[in-house]
């Protein structure tokens, strides 16, 4: 899964494409719909050798004083542009600012600029250059309300602190995974907030170095990391909805995150993660519905320090290959008040070990397990027995992960059942909840609308249905045979 | 149905034998006396009580937290459908043509105006008749029980699962049938029946297992392997239905998936096919020569 390393074919392509479109820019500017005389002293050129600025917006922008509020009529724009000073673009109606496949198309170079409403289409497709929909480059942005199709990288910004990156939309192009860009990049950009965005098809949403961001009620799916933290402190991400990528949310190298309300599904693939978590540290992920990924949480050198227990508490963790996934070495961490609900396989300490540096349980409540076999006696909602994960089958598993093959086959059900009942080869327990819930922890997860009821029981009728007409016809014929006089 | 049937016994008795009509007349015969068998009662039972305890308990879990869609029933269905299909279908296979030899009942059938081939054509249709009511009338039953506990699986995952149960159960018929024609004493081949459902189900896996962390089998290797398996490749089937992926099996389905695509449905129906046709033409073909006694 190692996608930057694109191989050299591609980038041969992609080469040649940037160059054809970069011996062309004046066809490309005759090419604006709405006609505009160019102007040929116009003598900005962006990397891939367009013209900027030459078209309608251009110049709107270069009449523009600043703090002008600049409202752009409706149509197809074919033009690369920059905003230099503080201004409002506003697009009235359908805006559409196409750049023909070349370089970045909108660049952001004065602070306190507004761009609201437009659609952004095509950019060019060159991973050296990073070729982006949007491009910041100062402080106080709000980008709002923008339609992002067919691009490369869509919001990049750089040592862009204080931006508002609000309700986009933001679609990659249908490229392999390795030539993708990003949806959405900050690169040293503190203080920003990003809300109520959807990014599809891109390749990460990722924060570098980018400290106190607010990342909340936004949307990704098929992505390869639906957002990816890299050295980034301080940062709540909550009420994201992150699905079919490989990876929900991966935090690298970053501390103070709070990963909070969010819904986590279906992230599958050879590394598919709902949480990755490496040397993270001071983390709380807490009420995640995280659900039918590969592994649900995973953990490695996480936390990095003893400063504070990493708090995983109140998530819903269900129907993922492993719930948790954690390397031999972690440790530090609280995990508490979780719903463990028909995992494959709860816990897996890759590579075989125990978990006792991690506490399952908190206040002397621990999780809620669908495989707890004790019982409750006095009712309070404690297992009056400790929980603990002595399966042979998986520990197997945990060893040779290739042996997944042979899983859901009655063969696994004798193995853990020799591994019960014979003592000399149970294995040790993986982990030990104390205290484990015997009621799930009440929490909102709604993973989407069931199917529908009915068409399940017109289905279980239909086939009970084929039952009844085979013992119906196979009574006829005995009626009949016996009524001939057929002995046969 | 019982108008396709009464043309059919009219031939027997004209003395005028067409194959196809012979084959339904046989048929109809072994479907009547399986559907009859207490044996079979039985099977059904624990079928549709296996069943419906993995939908109710699973609906209970999944269900009530309002996750679904994630295939999990399935799983456990699949995992009723390995245990209790092949046992079923293996020894009423072995006893198709082992008992009726046995009660001399062969040398009266084969001195009805039929041919073997027509004897075993007619059983397998009749005894595949039985095994997909027995199968439709749990699965049906469990889709009921999951619809009223709230619907936590597609109707279409449903359907999957029954159709290839159905496949599954064809092929352990086939080659118990196989079993039956070598065998001379019921009894026996009954036995050599359940030894190969132990086998098949148990054994072979074990053996992977092993195989896998003693000899360190390549994941092509072990994904053949366990093709090669009809339990196997049903079960790889019924997962690759619910959601067109296989990587639920960890390196090894990664790496059909990446390595075959589309083709593996297609794999895993050779792989069925094979244990259909494979047995049940090398069981008409031992049947031509043996004595019906």
């Amino acid at each position: 899964m190692n996608a930057n390393r694109s191989n050299l074919a591609p980038r041969v392509a992609i080469l040649a494409v940037s160059c054809l479109v970069g011996l062309c820019p004046t066809t490309a500017s005759a090419q604006d719909s709405m006609q505009a005389p160019n102007e040929k002293s116009a003598g900005v050129h962006d990397s891939a050798g367009v013209e900027i600025n030459a078209g309608t917006i251009g110049r709107l922008i270069k009449a523009a004083k600043p703090g002008d509020i600049v409202h752009v009529p409706a149509g197809v724009y074919r033009e690369h542009i920059r905003i230099d000073k503080p201004l409002s673009l506003i697009a009235e109606g359908r805006v559409v600012i196409d750049g023909m496949s070349s370089g970045d198309i909108v660049e952001i170079a004065a602070p306190n600029v507004t761009l609201r409403g437009f659609v952004v289409r095509d950019t060019g497709i060159d991973l050296d250059k990073e070729n982006a929909a949007i491009r910041v480059l100062a402080d106080h942005t709000v980008i709002e309300n923008n339609t992002l199709e067919d691009i490369l990288f869509g919001i990049d910004l750089k040592q862009a602190p204080d931006a508002v990156v609000r309700g986009n939309f933001i679609g990659g192009k249908d490229l392999d995974i390795a030539r993708r860009g990003d949806g959405l990049r900050l690169w040293r950009s503190d203080r920003v907030l990003i809300e109520n965005n959807t990014i599809h098809d891109g390749r990460d949403a990722i924060l570098w170095y980018s400290q106190n961001v607010t990342v909340r009620n936004n949307t990704s799916r098929r992505c390869r990391y639906g957002f990816h933290l890299m050295y980034s402190d301080d940062v709540v991400m909550e009420n994201n909805e992150l699905t079919h990528n490989s990876v929900g949310i991966y935090l690298m190298y970053s501390k103070v995150v709070t990963i909070r309300g969010n819904r986590l599904l279906a992230n599958r693939g050879p590394s598919g993660y709902g949480i990755g978590l490496k040397e993270a540290d001071q983390f709380s992920i807490s009420d995640n519905l995280i659900a039918g990924n590969r592994a649900g949480i995973y953990l490695d050198g996480s936390p990095f320090t003893k400063l504070k227990p990493g708090d995983i508490s109140r998530n819903t963790i269900a129907c993922n290959d492993v719930g948790l996934t954690f390397l031999p070495s972690v440790k530090g961490n609280v995990i508490a008040a979780n719903n463990f609900v028909d995992n494959i396989e709860q816990v897996c300490v890759s590579g075989r070990g125990e978990l006792t540096g991690n506490d399952f349980a908190a206040d002397e409540r621990g999780n809620f397990w669908t495989d707890y076999a004790g019982y409750d006696a006095n009712a309070d909602g404690i297992g009056d027995f400790a929980h603990e994960s002595v399966t042979l089958f998986e520990n197997l598993l945990d060893r040779e992960p290739k042996l997944r093959i042979l899983l859901f086959s009655p063969a696994q059900q004798a193995i853990e059942f020799v591994g019960r009942a014979i003592p000399a080869i149970r294995p040790e327990p993986k982990f030990f909840d104390p205290s484990p819930l015997t009621r799930p922890v009440p929490v909102a997860t709604n993973a989407g609308a069931a199917p529908s009821r009915l068409s399940l029981a017109i289905c279980g009728l239909g086939l009970a249905s084929i039952a009844s007409l085979v013992y119906v016809s196979s009574r006829a014929f005995a009626h009949t045979t016996r009524r001939k006089g057929v002995v046969a | 149905m019982s108008a396709a049937a009464i043309p059919s016994c009219q031939i027997i008795e004209a003395h005028a034998p067409t194959l196809i009509s012979n084959i339904l007349t046989l048929a109809w015969r072994e479907l009547r006396d399986a559907l009859r068998a207490r044996s079979f009662l039985l099977y059904s039972l624990a079928f549709l009580a296996l069943g419906l305890g993995v939908s109710y308990v699973s609906a209970a879990g999944t269900g009530s937290l309002g996750l679904s869609g994630f295939g999990r029933t399935t799983a456990g269905l699949i995992n009723i459908v390995l245990l209790v299909v092949p046992l079923m279908a293996l020894t009423t296979g072995a006893s198709a043509i082992a008992s009726d030899r046995e009660r001399g009942m062969l040398l009266f059938l084969l001195a009805q105006p039929v041919s073997r081939l027509e004897v075993v054509l007619g059983k397998f249709l009749g005894l595949s008749g039985a095994l997909i009511a027995c199968i439709t009338l749990g699965l049906g039953a469990c889709s009921l029980v999951l619809a009223w506990q709230g619907g936590a699986t597609e109707p279409r995952t449903m359907l999957w699962l029954a159709g290839l149960s159905v496949l599954l159960a064809l092929s352990m018929l086939s080659v118990g049938m196989l079993i039956s024609a070598l065998a001379r004493k019921a009894s026996v081949a009954v036995g050599t029946g359940v030894f190969l459902w132990l086998a098949l189900v148990f054994v072979t896996d074990l053996g992977l297992m092993a195989g896998t962390l003693a000899l360190r089998l390549p994941v092509k290797t072990l994904f053949l392997l366990t093709l090669s398996n009809p339990l196997q490749a049903f079960k790889m089937w019924a997962l690759h239905s619910i959601d067109a992926s296989i990587d639920v099996l960890g390196p090894a389905g990664l790496y059909a998936m990446d390595t075959y695509h589309d083709a593996l449905p297609w794999m895993f129906g050779a792989s069925m096919a094979a244990w259909i046709v494979l047995p049940l033409v090398a069981a008409a073909l031992i049947f031509r020569t043996r004595s019906p006694v």
